[in-house]
């Protein structure tokens, strides 16, 4: 007979299976912020509607970054929506994931030699998944959601860490191309 | 409703008895055109606001680099008459300065301040002038300038993916002949195949 005597496990163990719990719960109920920065925006529309109806995934919008589990960029970033972007980023609870939509974050697109235009998303903030295309259509925006499902399944997912690990690369990043990251407008006067 | 050719001829002529005009050109029904002195171009809005243009639709520049010069373009906007009326003026592009139409047009504020950021030039009247609206911890010429490279700057500031070229423009020349040929195409397109 088997004993039913409880055997002790460590607070690593512990702490693992309770994140094993928790991610199976997150990724089933995603909820997303959607930073609206460029055009591939008006793929959500089609995606969140019965349409394609991502509700199905479990995923919903939300309106704070301070609730939500993912960060959608959707599309370009200028100088200064890169600021706010990193703001938004920061304020958001961990764990957090960021989806790059469209080739601007990946590479720049057609803005790759503008004055105002970053080129590459994942020098400044890390991105866990990107849905590549200009602009990528709704079918591929669906399956950037389920790529992160699986990424956060297989626990590869973990840009938040990352971030927390090379957080003087990021800000030394964040720094070469913004001088500096507060935000300094008269609206924070 | 009156001919509206009527409001064109009617504003032409008072621009034509108050100002002496550089140059004025009716584009269309709606739109008027006139380059005026620099010095002009208070007296000359203050003129149109008072015959009824009471909305400053635009206030922007033109880079002449070749010329030296900073076209200041100021367009103003009839709503009785359905009008726009375009100022231009020309000012030194090595030291452009433009006293400010904020008295006249209190909305030129914010155009005036972007007009500093983008161009460059500077317009005493307005005290926010110098401050900061669209670029933000601006470190290099203003980039609307036409000398400005962006791709340089881009390339200095931000990093680039490296990227692995899959492709070859294999002759200059060729490229040249297909331009040609495009170009042939979309016109045949444009005019229905006439020539």
């Amino acid at each position: 007979m088997n004993s039913t005597k409880f055997t002790p496990r460590t607070k690593e163990e512990i702490d693992r299976k309770w994140w094993e719990i928790g991610d199976y719960f997150r990724r089933n109920s995603l909820w997303m912020l959607m930073y609206c920065t460029g055009c591939c925006a008006i793929e959500l529309p089609p995606a969140m509607t019965s349409v394609y109806d991502m509700e199905r995934l479990g995923m919903g919008p939300m309106a704070t970054p301070r609730q939500a589990d993912v960060l959608l960029v959707t599309g370009y970033l200028s100088l200064k929506t890169l600021r706010r972007l990193i703001y938004t980023y920061e304020q958001m609870s961990e764990p957090k994931y960021v989806v790059g939509f469209g080739s601007c974050t990946i590479n720049g697109g057609i803005y790759h030699d503008s004055h105002a235009v970053i080129n590459r998303l994942d020098q400044y903030i890390p991105v866990d998944t990107y849905v590549a295309g200009c602009m990528p259509n709704t079918e591929s925006v669906m399956n950037g959601f389920v790529d992160l499902m699986e990424l956060m399944k297989t626990k590869k997912a973990d840009g938040w860490k990352r971030y927390h690990e090379h957080y003087d690369w990021y800000k030394e990043n964040q720094k070469a191309a913004l001088g500096e990251v507060e935000v300094h407008d008269e609206f924070h006067e | 409703m009156t001919n509206s050719m009527n409001n064109v001829h009617e504003i032409n002529n008072l621009m034509g008895q108050n100002f002496s005009l550089v140059d004025a050109r009716i584009l269309d029904a709606y739109q008027v055109s006139y380059e005026l002195e620099k010095e002009d171009i208070h007296r000359a809005l203050t003129v149109l606001k008072n015959a009824g243009f009471r909305q400053l639709s635009y206030l922007s520049c033109v880079d002449w680099p070749e010329e030296d010069v900073i076209e200041m373009v100021y367009i103003v906007m009839n709503w009785e008459k359905a009008l726009h009326v375009q100022l231009h003026a020309k000012i030194d592009r090595n030291n452009p300065v433009m006293d400010s139409v904020l008295p006249i047009f209190p909305g030129a504020k914010y155009y005036e301040r972007e007009a500093h950021e983008f161009f460059g030039v500077s317009f005493p009247g307005n005290k926010d002038h110098e401050k900061q609206l669209i670029l933000e911890n601006w470190d290099d010429m203003p980039p609307m300038r036409k000398d400005f490279d962006p791709r340089a700057y881009s390339d200095r500031k931000f990093t680039k993916r490296p990227m692995k070229r899959d492709y070859e423009i294999q002759d200059a020349s060729s490229n040249k002949e297909r331009e040609i040929k495009r170009e042939a195409r979309a016109n045949a397109l444009r005019t229905g195949g006439k020539e």
